[in-house]
Order: structure tokens, then sequence, then C-alpha cells
């Protein structure tokens, strides 16, 4: 006598291991989303950690081109027209350079005399072997050099510094 | 075993042949399409659960693990935000600077975190020069960083 399966049951052959396969491809999925939103989040950190040393990298070398153009001497006028210069400074294993110019002017003193203003403008971006430019800069600083008559500064007044990147 | 027909038999005809199918022959071996299938579905169920059971572990493992990394993410945080904060208070610290004088530096960090400079006890620079001082921060779950700064006298 001859019997054959009914072909409902051949069809549900394997049915469960089709299944089976199918969560742990879901569970695949969902496991490599996971890992990449776990590595997308140390990178983040890793780059925001590197921006940070930068940014005070950055500030610090222009913290040490303030205290390099303070040494330069002569009266304003004279400090004025000495020309623009740049120093490269190490800080947080960052090479930052930093370039400088004279923004120098004048005001009129209480007595109604001209009095001159010895302003720099310092400009800071990571040491890529050329002057800072507008895309690259991290920190632009514009300092004031208040200087006695000798020519020695009294005191320095930072009148803008702003943090780009 | 004769198949039933008849008038009201009709329908079981198959269920008949079916029982007649699985019924041992009289030699007492049972057919052979039958031994075939015999713990079929046995296996295939051991088979799904393991996999299953292992998909499970796994999907278990990767979440522990993201959640771990979060900790560490949000703990890296922190200590950033508090490094930042000791950095700007550093900073500010300089801008009342005498030459020669301490360089106070006024930081409480919150619960749970610590921060130390280098040198210990910085000293407001020359005029003409900077000092470097190292930060430390260490925060929860003993996760720590550090940082330099220069420090000028005004």
């Amino acid at each position: 006598m001859i019997s054959r399966r009914p072909r409902a049951e051949d069809a549900d052959s394997g049915a469960a291991l089709i299944l089976a396969i199918g969560f742990v491809l879901m569970v695949g999925t969902i496991s490599a989303g996971l890992a990449a939103l776990v590595t997308s989040g140390v990178n983040n950190r890793a780059s925001l950690q590197t921006v940070r040393n930068r940014q005070y990298a950055a500030d610090g070398a222009i913290e040490e081109a303030i205290a390099h153009v303070r040494a330069v001497p002569g009266s304003p006028l004279e400090a004025c027209a000495v020309s623009d210069d740049w120093i490269i400074d190490t800080v947080n294993d960052i090479r930052i350079r930093v370039d400088w110019s004279n923004s120098c002017g004048a005001v009129l003193g209480s007595d109604g005399a001209a009095v001159a203003q010895r302003n720099v403008t310092f400009t800071a971006c990571v040491d890529a072997g050329a002057p800072c430019t507008e895309a690259d800069m991290i920190v632009a600083a514009q300092v004031n050099f208040e200087q006695a008559s000798s020519g020695v500064v009294t005191s320095t007044y930072v009148q803008s510094w702003s943090v780009d990147r | 075993m004769p198949c039933l027909s008849g008038p009201f038999m009709g329908p079981d005809r198959h269920v008949s042949h079916e029982r007649a199918s699985t019924m041992p022959q009289a030699n007492g071996n049972t057919p052979r399409h039958e031994r075939r299938d015999a713990g079929e579905s046995l296996i295939e169920i051991l088979l799904t659960v393991v996999i299953t059971g292992l998909t499970i572990t796994a999907l278990v493992s990767s979440l522990g693990t993201a959640g771990n990394a979060g900790n560490a993410q949000r703990g890296s945080v922190n200590v950033d935000i508090v490094m930042r904060n000791f950095a700007e208070a550093t900073k500010a610290a300089a801008h009342d600077c005498v030459v020669g004088a301490a360089l106070d530096i006024d930081f409480d960090p919150p619960s749970g975190y610590t921060v130390a400079s280098e040198p210990s006890d910085p000293v407001c620079p020359d005029v003409m020069a900077t000092q470097l001082v190292e930060l430390a921060v260490t925060g929860l779950q003993g996760m720590s960083q550090t940082m330099d700064v220069k420090v000028r006298t005004p």
C-alpha cells in the first residue's frame, strides 16, 4: 500500500529553522547598529577632546605671543613700525603657529593731544608651514598694549578674543 | 485494511489510507517513509533552540556592552566638563595676577571629582613670560584627563 505525506506537511518542513535564521539576522542587525552607535560615540568623544586640546593650545600660544610682543622695545609709534611676525609654540603636543600684525591707531587724550594706540591682532592656527588664514584660524585676538612714555608696557588689555573652531 | 466506501464514508477515505499506512506491516517493520521522518522535528527544534539561545546571549551581551560604553561615554563627557571649568578658572585666576604672587585658582570640583595642577602651587610669571600649568581631573570610575594651559600676567 502506498502512502504519501500531505503537501501541507512538506511545506512546513524547516519552518522553525528559517524562523531561527531570521531571528539571528534580526539580532545581528541590532547588534551591528549598537556597535556602530558605540563606535560613533567613542570617536565623537575623542574628536571633541582633540578640539578642546587644540583650542587651549591655541589659547596658550597666543598668550606666549602676547608676552613676546610685549618685549618689543620702543615707544608705541616705534613698536607699531615693527613688521609683522610670528612664532610657533607647542602646547598639548600640538604645534601652533601664531601670526600677528599691528593695527595701531590714535585717539584724542583728555588734553586734546593725539595718543598712539598700540593694538596688535593675533591669529593662531595649527602649524602648516604657512601663515594662518581665515579658513584654518582657531583663535583670533586683538590686544592693546598700554605703554608709559618710556616705552615700557605697563599693562595689556584684551579687546577681542574669539574662538572659531 | 480495505478502504471504506459508501454514501456516508466518502470524507474519511484518505484518513483511512493514512491510518492504514501508519500501521505496522505484517512483518513488524514500519514503512520506509515513516523511518525517514522519524525525529526530524525534534532535531529541527533542538537546533532552533540552540541557535535562538546563542542569539539571545549575543544580544544581551551586546546590550550590556553598549550600556557600559554609554556609561563610560557619560563619565568621559563629565570629566571633560570639569576639565574645561578648571581650565577657565585657572585662566580667570591669571587676570588678577601680580608678578611673583601665587596663582590662586578658585575652583571647587563637583562631588566625586578631584582636580590637581602641576606645579601644585603655580605663581604668576614675569610679564615677558608665560606659565605652563598642567591640569588633571579624575572622575568617577577612575576616569582621568590631563591638559596643559598657559597663563600670563596681564
